[in-house]
């Protein structure tokens, strides 16, 4: 239920905001990957260890993931992560909110197409973007993983930490489609998208520094991606399964609204 | 068929009156016009035709189908031109015609070219740039573009240059005669007088007369303007007959309106001492006035 036409200008719409996003992805692992070689120095684990336990517990930084490279590509995702679940959320809200606010619904709502196929094309557009996004980066994390792991570097594993990821911007994408139909500014959806991501991001830190704050990592996307886990080899896939959920059941209300949504001007 | 049925059409917005209980039957090949003064309706019962709002009671027909939330290929018949021309701001106006073209099959691009230089449209700049007239233009183009039968127009003068205005009535004529059913509504009453062969009345959300366009109420009517010798005002000779109104900015003129026989009309103004006379029909706008006044008596459905 795909309208291909629609879909195609879609992703060209957001082609743009792809590139620089997928850019800012890979100069992340280029960068902080790509110093593997001088932050596992002992001197450096040290100067870690000195930190306060919360802090490191926050973060995940500590000397065992300084030390090997799969588990600081980890650390490291956990940054991309956190950029690509704002692009996420901002992308799927805009790609709902814009035919409100920028008045293409009268012309697109008007055409011979149901709104089902224009939310499937929607849809489609946004896990493709995703899907490039992942791709590159996973890319990214290969070639700079190959080059500085001195044959330590896991693919299957690290490629579980991408998967992990994709499914966690899948479900914030997700929630931003359950969301976007009631709102009717992009700009919103933007603010919105960036203050849900940074949320979650720092909800799922401060989960990790008391154990009476640990409930809350139940509502952050970090604690079912859990990249740490999975850059250890060990995926959570009960959590991974939680993010596909999330993603169908919020996709799925967010079709609901869109077909229910009334465009008065 | 009826190329366009609503049956008891009303839309609330919350407790705010939308429409209240619009009945229309506009049938094929009909141009009707749909006038009513700013916030009536009329954006809400077009929105309501499209689906793009949902009427909180009464149905929707186009073109003997009804109309469904879901919206779909019901519209591949129909053209729709909004009163306020938005598209993608990044793309070009060549562009958007493209991907408007894309959801029909029929892609005739004589037509389009055609369209595009009747109306002095030019489509290589980006819809961001564009004009209010132009955006207009772009979307009467994208309307016409599949040659639907039911074609429906929110307003589409406004914002046009008066030659653009008669070559859109031409291209409305011609399409009319060619059984393409037009839907128009405007609050200019001479686009009616000129093009239309229905028209139907909304006011205050409610539609208060449907009738042809020659069989408005007051089209006996006849405006008469007068001077009388010395500039004095007409006094007894039209007691009971006709109320005088002083002319605003004209010292010694006075209007007044008649429906009656041309005999007893001259015989009237016989009797006066005129200086100046002049008799003129009435404008469409003065015969809306007539249908407000009577509170919408007469035929309210199509």
């Amino acid at each position: 239920m795909i309208s291909f036409n629609v879909f195609r200008k879609e992703f060209r719409l957001i082609r743009r905001s792809l590139v620089i996003w997928t850019t800012v992805g890979v100069l992340v692992i280029l960068v902080y990957l790509g110093f593997f070689p001088y932050v596992r120095d002992p001197d450096m684990a040290l100067a870690i260890e000195a930190y306060p336990e919360a802090l490191k517990a926050a973060f995940n930084i500590n000397a065992a993931v300084l030390g090997d490279v799969n588990l600081y590509h980890g650390l490291v995702m956990a940054y991309v992560l956190l950029l690509s679940s704002i692009y996420a959320l901002m992308l799927a809200g805009g790609l709902v909110a814009r035919d409100a606010d920028l008045g293409t619904a009268e012309f697109l709502y008007t055409k011979p197409v149901t709104r089902r196929q224009i939310m499937g094309a929607k849809v489609a557009a946004f896990l493709a973007a995703l899907l490039v996004l992942w791709v590159i980066t996973f890319s990214a994390s290969v070639v700079v993983g190959l080059v500085v792991g001195e044959g330590r570097f896991d693919l299957g594993a690290q490629l579980m930490v991408h998967l992990s990821g994709f499914l966690a911007t899948m479900a914030a994408g997700g929630l931003a489609f359950a969301a976007a139909p009631l709102i009717n500014q992009t700009q919103a959806t933007t603010s919105l998208g960036a203050g849900i991501g940074l949320g979650s991001f720092v909800v799922s830190a401060l989960s990790k520094m008391s154990d009476k704050l640990a409930p809350l990592k139940y509502l952050t996307i970090q604690h079912y991606a859990a990249l740490d886990s999975a850059a250890a080899g060990e995926p959570f896939t009960g959590g991974m399964a939680v993010l596909a959920v999330v993603f169908v059941a919020a996709t799925a209300v967010g079709y609901i609204l869109v077909e229910r949504k009334q465009f008065a001007g | 068929m009826l190329a366009i049925e609503t049956v008891g059409l009303t839309k609330y917005y919350g407790k705010v009156r939308g429409i209240i209980d619009v009945s229309l039957a506009v049938g094929e090949g009909d141009v009707f016009g749909f006038v009513g003064p700013n916030g009536a309706g009329k954006t809400t019962t077009i929105r309501t035709l499209l689906s793009l709002i949902h009427p909180t009671s009464g149905r929707v027909s186009l073109l003997g189908r009804p109309v469904t939330r879901g919206g779909g290929e019901l519209y591949r018949q129909v053209g729709y031109v909004p009163a306020e021309v938005r598209c993608y701001p990044e793309m070009t106006g060549q562009e958007i015609l493209d991907y408007a073209a894309s959801f029909y099959q029929r892609g005739d691009r004589e037509w389009l070219r055609s369209l595009a230089e009747r109306l002095g449209f030019d489509a290589s700049r980006p819809f961001r740039t564009y004009s209010h007239g132009n955006r207009k233009k772009l979307g009467i183009i994208q309307a016409l573009l599949h040659r639907p039968r039911l074609l429906i127009l929110d307003e589409p003068t406004s914002g046009l240059d008066p030659l653009v205005r008669l070559e859109l009535f031409r291209l409305l004529q011609e399409l009319s005669g060619q059984g393409v059913t037009v839907f128009f509504s405007t609050h200019v009453l001479e686009e009616v007088e000129r093009i239309c062969t229905r028209v139907g009345v909304i006011r205050e959300g409610r539609l208060i007369h449907v009738s042809q366009v020659g069989e408005l109420p007051g089209r006996n009517m006849r405006i008469i303007t007068v001077r009388l010798a010395g500039g004095e005002a007409p006094g007894g000779e039209l007691s009971g007959w006709a109320r005088p109104q002083p002319v605003e900015g004209k010292a010694g003129y006075y209007q007044f309106n008649v429906s009656a026989p041309v005999n007893e009309l001259l015989a009237r103004l016989a009797r006066l001492d005129l200086e100046y006379v002049k008799i003129t029909d009435p404008s469409i706008e003065d015969l809306l006035l007539a249908v407000y006044e009577r509170g919408g008596e007469g035929d309210v459905r199509g």
